[in-house]
């Protein structure tokens, strides 16, 4: 009896360790298998190919998002850089200059607004959460005063857009792609360099780190540049997509992403956490929306759903965690 | 100058205040080459103050600090371990839920390039360093791609010793390194330092426990309310001698420092 207890033990530890992200993985699974039965048309690879799509735009910014928060640091103000990337985009694309000029100019302005957001917190001492609160007020006003409220579409066709998210075979886009190489890099940056050292050392002992000589403060100035690059590029990815921004864009996927990332098994307090664990808690997001619509549930209890996930998911590894000891 | 060569360090006429509490008054402080040198005090006497200017945390108010003869300004911690002083702090550096191997080459990690340009981590070499530097001081871990959470307070002790003896420290500083140790561990923790010192370091070893540090150390350095009350070795006194003076704050009758 005790022996197989302990067996049990073992074999969970050797999954935190060894396969980040398994739990995710393993209510990724589970809803799988609940839709296929609660939703005729879920089995089929266009809804596959549509929870992907929902799935990498969000995914982009949860990388990012994931990144900061295990050096220790949060970013509210990923929503309002991404529709202000795409407005800077939006209306860049209907000036004489070439798109890639617009995007460029987005990314800039995007990794101005994350030095911003990461000065202010590491200059000032506080609390990233805060900051990035302002930031995110601040930008969404911003926007809305620039655009009087009004969005902006772009008429023409141009491969630029279809490089960004076109559409590829079987109703997936590119968008798929870009999440899937932003991931494995991410990936590959915290856990086979010396950078993701610093990223973990600093979210797990910020003093520790700074005693043994890591520039804690740059390193995380860095990952809210990082951050913001990512929501400003999904925010151009989204554009491409639909041709057409609205100053709204982008709002609540600051929590979302900070869901997805949590679910995924990133501890909120820093030190601990994964890109395989958030790509996990973005399917899993991304599954639920689309799940429960083509369920027949009406669109409003996606949120709900969500939250009832979220509060589950840290429940669950919280326990795990104390349980392994 | 020949003079000063014959120790390692040489702290001299250090005061530094904190607000209204002076928590060292113009204290001289010696440590020779391949020396262990017990700091005692009571609690606040200023024995973390004095390490922390050693250490580059905090410059001194007053006072001079030679490291091999040579005048040093010490700026940064980074600039005091590049100088070969390692620290293994009252609350140990290390980050908890990281691996034994990360923990030991944090902020020193053994790189190649990728394609020439990118610095990937050598994982395998650093690991297998790792095994050798603990079982070089005769610690052995199950994996050194453990969790620092997941080891024992004798092992994380032993991880920090075993990483600044590695990295070619010349002076090893250990702040309260066997509080809250079982008495087992606290030997092995005592073993390592005897171990440091063969291999050439000197060691300034911190601690409330006057027997463990008795048992080790050459010399004693006994501060009280940031006032050096004197240097003692330990032909000198006995270890009840000095905890009679911790407790007091006076030397002993029939006792005279160097
Ligand atoms: N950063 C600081 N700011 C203000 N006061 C400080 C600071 N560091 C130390 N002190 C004060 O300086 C005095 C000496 O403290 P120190 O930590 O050096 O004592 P200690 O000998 O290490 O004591 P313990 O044995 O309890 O660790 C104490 O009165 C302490 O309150
Ligand atoms: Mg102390």
């Amino acid at each position: 009896m005790e022996a197989k207890e302990k067996g049990i033990r073992t074999l969970l530890l050797n999954l935190f360790s060894k396969c980040p992200g398994f739990e995710a993985l393993a209510g990724l699974v589970a809803l799988f298998v609940v839709f296929s039965f609660t939703a005729t048309r879920f089995l089929t690879l266009e809804s596959l190919a549509g929870i992907i799509t929902v799935a990498s735009e969000l995914g982009i910014v949860a990388c990012g998002v994931t990144l900061l928060m295990i050096s220790g640091e949060f970013d509210l103000s990923v929503s309002s850089v991404f529709g202000f990337s795409a407005m800077v985009f939006a209306a860049m694309s209907n000036t004489a200059a070439p798109l890639w000029v617009g995007f460029l100019l987005a990314l800039l302005f995007a990794s101005a607004i994350g030095l911003i957001n990461g000065l202010i917190t590491t200059r000032f001492r506080i609390p990233s959460f805060i900051t990035t609160l302002g930031t995110m007020m601040l930008w969404r006003g911003v926007l809305l005063a620039w655009t009087g409220g009004f969005g902006i579409r772009y008429w023409g066709k141009s491969p630029f857009l279809d490089f960004l998210n076109g559409q590829l075979a079987g109703g997936f886009r590119a968008s798929a792609f870009w999440f899937l190489v932003l991931t494995i890099g991410c990936s590959f940056l915290l856990t086979k360099t010396p950078y993701g050292n610093y990223v973990y050392a600093t979210g797990g002992n910020k003093e520790a780190a700074r005693l043994l000589g890591i520039p804690v403060d740059r390193v995380k100035v860095i990952n809210f540049i990082i951050v913001a690059i990512f929501a400003g590029l999904s925010g151009c990815i989204q554009f491409a997509r639909f041709a057409s921004v609205d100053p709204l864009r982008g709002q609540g996927m600051e929590l979302e992403a900070i869901a997805a990332t949590v679910v995924g098994g990133t501890l909120m307090s820093g030190g601990h956490g994964s890109l395989i664990g958030t790509l996990f808690g973005v399917l899993l997001i991304g599954m639920v929306r689309s799940g429960l619509v083509m369920s027949g549930a009406p669109a409003y209890w996606y949120q709900a759903f969500v939250g009832v996930i979220l509060i589950v998911a840290v429940i669950i590894n919280t326990r795990l965690r104390e349980w392994i000891g | 100058m020949t003079e000063e060569k014959k120790s390692l360090v040489r702290m001299v006429n250090i005061s530094k205040s904190f607000g209204k509490v002076k928590a060292l008054r113009e204290v001289d402080f010696e440590v020779g080459y391949q020396e262990i040198v017990g700091l005692v005090g009571d609690n606040g006497a200023g024995k973390s103050t004095l390490i922390k200017i050693l250490t580059g945390v905090f410059p001194p108010d007053e006072g001079e600090i030679y490291f091999e003869g040579k005048r040093v300004f010490l700026r940064s911690p980074k600039e005091a371990r590049d100088l070969g002083i390692e620290t293994v702090y009252q609350h140990l550096a290390l980050i908890d839920l990281m691996s034994v191997t990360r923990n030991v080459f944090l902020g020193r990690e053994i790189v190649h390039k990728f394609l020439g340009l990118l610095p990937v981590l050598d994982m395998k070499k650093m690991q297998r360093v790792t095994e050798e530097a603990l079982s070089d001081l005769g610690i052995k871990l199950q994996s050194v791609d453990e969790k620092i959470a997941n080891l024992s307070g004798g092992q994380r002790q032993a991880v920090a010793i075993g990483r600044a003896v590695h990295f070619g420290a010349k002076l090893l500083i250990l702040d309260e390194p066997t509080a809250a140790l079982s008495i087992r561990e606290c030997h092995k923790v005592l073993d390592q330092i005897v171990e440091a010192k063969a291999k050439g370091l000197s060691v300034i070893f911190i601690t409330h426990n006057i027997y463990h540090v008795y048992s080790v150390a050459d010399k004693f350095t006994l501060l009280d309310h940031g006032v050096k009350l004197g240097d003692f070795s330990r032909g000198e006194v006995t270890a009840e001698d000095i905890i009679e003076m911790v407790r007091t704050g006076q030397v002993k009758e029939g006792i005279c420092s160097d």
